[in-house]
């Protein structure tokens, strides 16, 4: 990443005070003041059952907070302009810019490709009970990009379903990237997708930092995190602990081996 | 506070069935997740039974019960087994079982019609005696039925809670594979509990065919006032299905009285009954796994 | 017009099996597409079968038919849509088991109403005065109950047309992505609750100007018109055909409602005294173990599942 793109101002802030979330008694998140987003890309790691997936759904406020705001600077901190994302339904989101891609393999069943993913680029305005002659409209719109990305990752039919499991994974970063994210979440994006692929689905991302989209990447393979990553954050016990350059973090082989086992520095 | 008294009698000796109803049905909700429609129907056909054993063999009400209940029951194991089962092992969704409930619903009610013929039908009981309790009369009959329900309900409720089958049955509600674990047999408790239930709405079908008629839509005009007391109750246990069936039935006497008109009081709970899901539904919204 | 071949029953069994199409292509929109469960449809069909009744009935409009007619099947369906946003807004947020509830019970307090508000709706008794919007003195009342049915057949296939166009429109691909998951939909910043509340308000209007239709041919309404057979007929008609396919509404609607009131009532030759108590029975009869049945050895119906891969094809394919 260029020197200029990441100390550029305005870039979009996401800002976690005072956040906890319990699971029966037990405490799974305790953030004190967390501000993410500065850099374009930031990695989040930590071990298993630190919290990190039930943070990134914080944020969503698909999982609910005991106690605590998250704010979006959309402009960055210096900005007024500040939206609570924790008072908003999920749905709102969206709506803001912020997108999460999934963890777990999230797909509709009925849908095929093309619907999938026009389902994601449809304006709101398309969707209501009187507009029934729309579709070509949605079409013209997005036909084009969804093309490029089907292109580039090279997915089967757009008119069948998606059958395996890497090409549903795919189809979910590809619902993202059609949202038009302003502050990208991602949860284990390449999990279970062949090396190629990563490639690819890390290509995309860079560029859509490189556009002015803050990223946030949870992802178990280290490779990953150090090759993308501006910044980094260790998240254990649900708190982050950690938080420096990948050199920085890559530095502390003790914490690091510690919680992640040894040949991941 | 004449009226409360009135509406706690009353409401207690003519809706006390409900309980017992409202415990069969929570109990097969609990293991199975399954909004059984077709429970209405234990409930009628258990009126129908002790009314048949009633009129052909003479016998005397109490001595129905037990007939009726376990005919009620059988007929419950047997939709177990011939419906329930089946579609479980074909991976029939919730919705599509619902909507077969419904069905089986139905197909019990008309069929019923065709054996017992389309008119009302009534037991055989000698007139009972009237007993005025806090100023209310009651018939000695009913409040002979509220003595014998309380005892089968408060049986139930202890063989669920205390014995070592009732902890059988909780386990295998609560975590199917752990119980199979731990050498419960899944398929006898399984059909225990959906003889239990039949046995627990056949016998609340008796007590309100002996109270009123028995007639094809009994179990249905009942049903939802069960569905809404699980619903309700049911997250607090059968303890709670207990105290909320009874609230409901004093409830429904004391609107009654106090509209006028019984059809009042039961809208009026349907409605407030609705709204209470509605705000709790919102109090525990959690969004789901994305 | 000579009207002798068309027997009256003959034209009741069309008329039944056209509005129950019109309630399954509803039902359709709302289970079939969007999963959500509507077990009270009789419930919106009655408030929109009694608004309309009450209102042609009841007040005195400065103006005739057809305007008189056409207001208060507006406000009838006006009211039935009101019923439904009420309804979808209790409804929207809850499981399965909670719209079970929840549209049961709304039928429940429909047919309590109708039953207890005596001085409007008539009591148990039932109200009569209601009239086809239409009088051609040289008609007799077969030719007038066979032009209803026409009517009744143009506006159920505007129903179905609608409902057809929505499977080929960016609404109804949200309608099938909340109905197959709706945590993702709402993800991708899509307002699933509203879109439900929407569509229930709008499929429970339509319900309800069937209900108006449906009223004005049997011109006398009694609560006994608001049974659970209502929502029976409708459920079991989609559910044989597909809930997933516009067709299958219709295609399962002939075979459950036309099968027995078309060819049972006219074409077979049954003693006169079964069609009393013996044949409704057994229709009911028949109409459960049919859902058991259907659900049991084919859940989507006669008509499998929907073919989004071929629409797709068609609508979008090179």
């Amino acid at each position: 990443m260029s020197e200029e793109a990441a100390t550029r101002p305005g870039r979009p802030v996401i800002r976690i005070q005072n956040a906890v979330k319990r699971f029966a008694g037990r405490v799974v998140v305790d953030i004190d003041d967390l501000v993410v987003g500065d850099r374009p890309i930031e990695g989040l790691i930590g071990p298993n059952g630190a919290g990190k997936t039930t943070l990134m759904r914080m944020v969503m406020h698909s999982t609910s907070l005991d106690q605590g705001t998250i704010t979006l600077y959309p402009q960055g901190q210096e900005n007024d302009r500040a939206v609570v994302l924790s008072d908003l339904p999920t749905y709102r989101m969206a709506r803001h810019g912020v997108v999460k891609s999934n963890q777990v393999i999230m797909d509709f069943e009925k849908l095929t490709i093309w619907d999938s993913l026009l389902l994601a680029s449809a304006a709101a305005k398309y969707e209501h009970p009187h507009r029934i002659f729309d579709e070509p409209a949605v079409f013209a719109e997005s036909a084009d990009e969804i093309h490029m990305y089907l292109k580039l990752f090279g997915l089967g039919d757009p008119c069948g379903f998606a059958s395996s499991a890497g090409d549903k994974k795919l189809l979910d970063i590809i619902r993202c990237v059609l949202l038009k994210p302003r502050f990208l979440l991602l949860d284990e994006p390449t999990a279970g997708l062949p090396d190629a692929t990563t490639e690819l689905v890390m290509g995309v991302v860079r560029s859509l930092a490189a556009r002015g989209t803050s990223v946030v990447i949870v992802e178990h393979d280290l490779d990953v995190i150090w090759n993308l990553s501006d910044e980094v954050h260790f998240m254990a016990e649900g708190k982050v602990i950690m938080k420096g350059t990948p050199e920085e973090i890559r530095a502390h082989h003790t914490v690091v081996e510690k919680y992640l086992g040894e040949g991941h520095v | 506070m004449e009226l409360l008294g009135k509406a706690l009698v009353i409401g207690l000796t003519e809706h006390a069935p409900l309980v017992l109803a409202a415990l069969g049905f929570a109990l097969l909700y609990r293991l199975t997740g399954l909004m059984n429609v077709a429970y209405s129907e234990t409930v009628t056909l258990g009126a129908y039974f002790g009314m048949w054993v009633n009129t052909t063999f003479g016998w005397n009400f109490y001595a129905v019960l037990l007939p009726a209940g376990i005919l009620a029951g059988l007929v419950s194991v047997a939709t177990y087994f011939g419906i329930f089962r089946p579609a479980k092992r074909r991976n029939v969704g919730n919705l599509e079982l619902i909507i077969m409930s419904f069905g089986l619903s139905i197909f019990l009610r008309h069929g019923l019609q065709f054996i017992f013929g389309y008119p009302v039908r009534f037991y055989d009981v000698p007139p009972p005696d009237t007993i005025r309790i806090l100023g209310t009369g009651v018939s000695s009959f009913r409040l002979l039925g509220l003595v014998s329900l309380a005892v089968v309900a408060l049986a139930l409720y202890w063989f669920i809670q205390h014995s070592r089958l009732g902890l059988q049955i909780r386990a295998l509600a609560s975590d199917e594979n752990l119980a199979q674990a731990s050498g419960i047999r899944p398929l006898f408790v399984t059909v225990l509990i959906w003889f239990i239930a039949g046995v627990a709405g056949g016998m609340a079908g008796a007590f309100y065919g002996v109270g009123s008629a028995v007639k094809p839509l009994l179990g249905w005009q009942l049903f939802l006032f069960i569905l809404l007391v699980v619903l309700v109750g049911g997250t607090r246990g059968l303890g709670g299905v207990i105290v909320t069936g009874a609230c409901t039935g004093i409830a429904l006497a004391g609107l009654s009285l106090h509209f006028g008109q019984a059809l009042y009081a039961q809208l009026a709970l349907i409605t407030g009954f609705i709204l209470f899901l509605k705000w709790r539904s919102r109090r525990v919204a959690e969004t789901g796994k994305v | 017009m000579n009207l002798d071949w068309l027997d009256a029953f003959l034209v009741y069994g069309f008329f039944a099996v056209v509005i129950f199409t019109g309630l399954a292509v509803l039902l359709h929109l709302q289970l079939g597409l969007t999963r959500i469960a509507n077990f009270g449809v009789v419930g919106f069909f009655g408030v929109g079968m009694y608004g309309f009744g009450i209102l042609y009935v009841r007040v005195d409009w400065p103006f005739g038919d057809p305007w008189q007619f056409l207001v208060c099947l507006a406000l009838g369906t006006l009211a039935a849509g009101l019923a439904g946003a009420v309804v979808g807004w209790l409804i929207s947020g809850m499981d399965t088991d909670g719209m079970l509830v929840g549209t049961l019970g709304f039928a429940t307090a429909v047919y309590i109403v109708a039953t207890t508000e005596k001085e409007v709706t008539g009591g148990a008794q039932g109200m009569g005065g209601l009239r086809f919007p239409y009088d051609f003195d040289s008609l007799s009342v077969k030719a007038h109950e066979a032009l209803w049915l026409l009517i009744a057949a143009v506006l159920v296939a505007l129903i179905f047309l609608y409902a057809w166009r929505v499977h080929r429109s960016p609404y109804g691909r949200l309608l099938i992505a909340i109905g197959s998951n709706e945590p993702l939909a709402r993800s991708l910043g899509k307002p699933t609750f509203r879109t439900k509340l929407w569509l229930f308000a709008i499929t429970s209007a339509g319900m309800g100007m069937l209900g108006a239709v449906y009223g004005v041919y049997e011109r006398f309404l009694r609560p006994t018109n608001l049974g659970v057979d209502i929502t029976l007929a409708a459920m079991v008609g989609l559910v044989l055909g597909g809930t997933a396919r516009v067709w299958g509404a219709l295609v399962g609607v002939v075979f459950t409602v036309g099968l027995f009131d078309i060819v049972v009532q006219s074409y077979l030759p049954l003693p006169r005294e079964w069609y009393q108590q013996t044949i409704p029975v057994l229709r009911e009869a028949v109409f459960g173990a049919a859902l058991i049945i259907m659900l049991l050895f084919r859940p989507l119906g006669m008509l499998g599942d929907m073919r989004r891969d071929k629409l797709m094809r068609r609508l979008h394919g090179e």
